[in-house]
Order: structure tokens, then sequence, then C-alpha cells
């Protein structure tokens, strides 16, 4: 299943919302466990009345939205379908937070309202006056993957000429807290950009809201194409990861050969990692390989800030150092792979090529 | 009451998010919702946990909800005549 992307739009710890800055000029975080978004100014984005209600997520996305949208010039979308792990994390603990304190009486209805995960996708739909099809997948790891597989087969299916997909999720004090606990993140406070260079267990947390504007057919606006996404669920070694990857990338690029690189979705752990560098010295061979989470942290939906990057380098065909994991050389680049991971259970593969 | 009203519109807009707007700009009299300052159903809901919440004062039916919440004004009539300014 192929789709032409005609617009992106990222709100990330990078510079994203500008996507002629973003891929030269990388923010490095110094003595940090997380990443945090870099928030846009909303009211160039949003009517203050309509987004006064909204938590950080709402407006991120909602901005991200819109602006995806422009890029795209595409206002009134055939359907509107995120993926979040966690979704409204801020609004679900300040309503738990009061439902506790207040003994179950007084609960203020907005953030009642807001703690639900479809809130982005609805707050979007209310914005636009889009009555489309309306969906938000909430599948952990895959809750990006679920909502990208869906807007492909809308577009296949010819229920939707053009779709808007996003991913989504929130870094918030108490999230972090409980992951941290669960030993998800490095102990010491590191630098960002050296992420790969720690050996401690845990990874950096992060945060992030990317969204595509997706077309049946390419279009004046397209900037790269979608060739095909693939799932796999506990794989179990690398070895199974590694046949899984080959028969994937057979179909969907012709073979390791035509890939111009791959984007790893390596965190620092190397536990972790143990799959990715397993790849490298076996199955990538000789592809140029770059990495993202050192810019954007680790999160469920990951996945699309990392589509997100692979879309960018097509569109403006440089590979910044700083994500780059060998010195091999690059030429013009036509096809991406994309391969990431979450927690070990959750493995995700886009393969994006050029136009 | 003057000095209720002033108090009262701060707490408006704290608790309805208006960051964009100050107390001088909210018309005592003017009507809270539609016309006014605009206002909709889910600040209904939030402007009566508020009246609960600070000032201990239930609304009990929906018709005196409408004219209690009518204007910032009707509000502080309403907390003055149960004795809680």
């Amino acid at each position: 299943m192929e789709a032409f992307i005609d617009g992106i739009s990222a709100i990330s710890p990078q510079k994203t919302l500008d996507g002629s800055v973003f891929l030269q000029e990388l923010q490095e975080y110094k003595g940090v466990h997380a990443l945090k978004c870099i928030e846009p100014p909303y009211s160039d984005f949003l009517d203050p009345m309509a987004s006064r209600r909204m938590s950080r997520i709402v407006k991120m996305g909602a901005c991200a939205a819109m602006k995806c949208l422009k890029e795209a010039s595409l206002e009134n979308p055939g359907a509107i379908i995120t993926g979040t792990g966690l979704g409204c994390i801020e609004d679900t603990e300040k309503f738990l937070t009061s439902l506790y304190t207040n003994e179950e009486k007084l609960l203020n209805p907005t953030p009642f309202i807001q703690s639900t995960h479809n809130t982005v996708a609805a707050a979007i739909a209310l914005m636009l006056k889009c009555n489309s099809y309306n969906n938000t997948y909430v599948h952990r790891g895959f809750s990006f993957e679920s909502a990208l597989l869906d807007g492909l087969m809308l577009l296949h299916e010819g229920t939707a000429e053009r779709v808007l997909v996003g991913g989504l999720d929130e870094l918030t004090n108490h999230s972090f807290a409980i992951t941290n606990r669960l030993g998800f993140w490095k102990r010491q406070p590191i630098d960002s950009l050296r992420l790969l260079e720690y050996k401690s267990k845990g990874s950096l947390a992060g945060e992030g809201v990317a969204f595509f504007a997706l077309n049946r057919e390419k279009s004046e606006k397209t900037i790269a194409m979608i060739r095909s996404i693939d799932t796999i669920f506990n794989p179990g070694t690398p070895a199974e990861t590694e046949r899984r990857l080959s028969v994937f990338v057979e179909k969907a690029a012709g073979g390791m050969g035509k890939l111009d690189l791959i984007v790893l979705g390596m965190n620092g752990d190397p536990e972790m990692d143990e799959v990715y560098r397993h790849l490298v010295n076996t199955l990538f061979g000789l592809v140029p390989c770059a990495y993202f989470k050192h810019l954007c942290g680790e999160y469920d939906t990951a996945s699309s800030f990392a589509l997100y990057l692979a879309a960018a380098i097509l569109k403006e065909q440089k590979v910044p150092e700083a994500i780059r994991l060998d010195k091999r050389s690059i030429g013009q680049i036509k096809n991406i792979l994309v391969y990431n991971h979450v927690r070990n259970s959750n493995h995700s593969m886009f393969v994006v090529s050029a136009c | 009451m003057e000095q209720l009203i002033q108090k009262l519109k701060e707490e408006i807009i704290d608790a309805l998010n208006l960051s964009e707007m100050n107390p001088e700009q909210i018309d005592d009299k003017a009507p809270l919702f539609i016309d006014g300052l605009g206002l909709d159903s889910i600040d209904a809901l939030e402007l009566t946990v508020l009246l609960e919440k600070k000032y201990g004062l239930r609304i009990s039916t929906a018709e005196e909800g409408k004219k209690v919440l009518y204007s910032v004004r009707s509000m502080a009539e309403f907390i003055t005549a149960n004795g809680k300014a």
C-alpha cells in the first residue's frame, strides 16, 4: 500500500515547526533525563478563545495539524486519524488528582472532557468543521503505526482521497516518575547528542507530535511517498527480526541494495539496542545508517518523528552529521528504511521514497 | 459588592483560562454566555463548580442557573443574597 506525503509538520524537542531550520540547527540538551518539545507561540496558529481549554498536547497537536494541512493545501481531509500511547495524560492526571483530593465531588469538567485519548483528533475536526472519519488508536508502541495503516487502507480502498495522520505523546512529571521507577530512563543526567556514548541501562525520555497529509495520487505538493509499512510484535530473537525485515525490504524496495539510508530507533539502552547492532552487523551491509532518538527521546509514538525525519531528509536531501551512525558516503537519497522498536515488543518498519 | 465583583472577575478569568483578558475588560452587567463574553455550556459547568468550591453555594435548578450565571453582577448578587460575600 502506497501513499504520497503532501505535507509534514512536527512539534518536538527540535526546531521542527520550521522545517527549513530543523536539519541545519539540531538542538543539544545538556545534563538532562528527558527532552521536552519546543512549543511555538500558539496564538499564531490557534484562536485564543478556542484554545483556552486545550492542554499542552492538544495545543501541540492542533497546531501541528493546522500547519501540516496548510503545507499540503488541504482544507478538509477525508479522515483524521491519530495514534497515541498515553493520550492526554496531563489532563488525565489533573482529573484523577481532583477526583482524589475532592473526594469524588466538585470535579471540573474540562480536564475530564479532555482526558480522553481522542481529544486531539476531535479538536482538529471541530476546528475544521470536518465531519469525516475520525479515529484514534491507542496501542502502545504500535499506536502511530495503526493510525498510519488505517490511513493507508482508507486511501487504498478509495474511501478517502486525502487523509491527515498523526502520532502524539506528551511527557509529564508523573508519567516520567512512574516510568523512571520502572527503570526506563538513565539514572545520570546526560547530554542528548551523546546518547549512544553512555553504556548505562535506560534511555532518554521524550515527547512529540508529528502530522502527515497523505494523498492517493501524486500532486504538486508531494514531497515523498510511503511505499510500505509492517509491524512485528515480540519477534523473540534478533535473527527473527532480521528475517522479517529482510522479507519486508525485498517486497517494499526490491532489496537492501536499493536503500540509500536506514534510520534506526536506537535509544541508548544497551539491551534495547542489541537488535539494531545485530542488524547493522548482518542485514544492513554497507547501507549508511542514522538514528534519531537523541533528537526526540523515547516515547510510544517516536516512530512518527522518524517518519517526519525521513520525509524531511528526502525533501532537503541532507543528512546531518549528528544523526549518522557511520561515515559511509551518501549520494542522492531515494529510498529510506525506518526501523524502530519500543521496549523490544513493538517493532515497526517503513520504506519512504523520494518522488 | 464592587469588591466582590472584582474578585469574581479574577476568579472567572482563572477558572476559564481567559488569559488574554483582564478584569477591566469584563462588563459587570453584560451577559456571560453567547453574547458578551461568549461563554458556552462547559463554562457554565465550570462556573457552577466555582460557586460551590469557593462560596459553598449550589445552583439547584436550570432556571436558577440561567438567572445566577447571567452576568458577573448577578453572580455577585446571588453570593451576597446567600450571605457568602
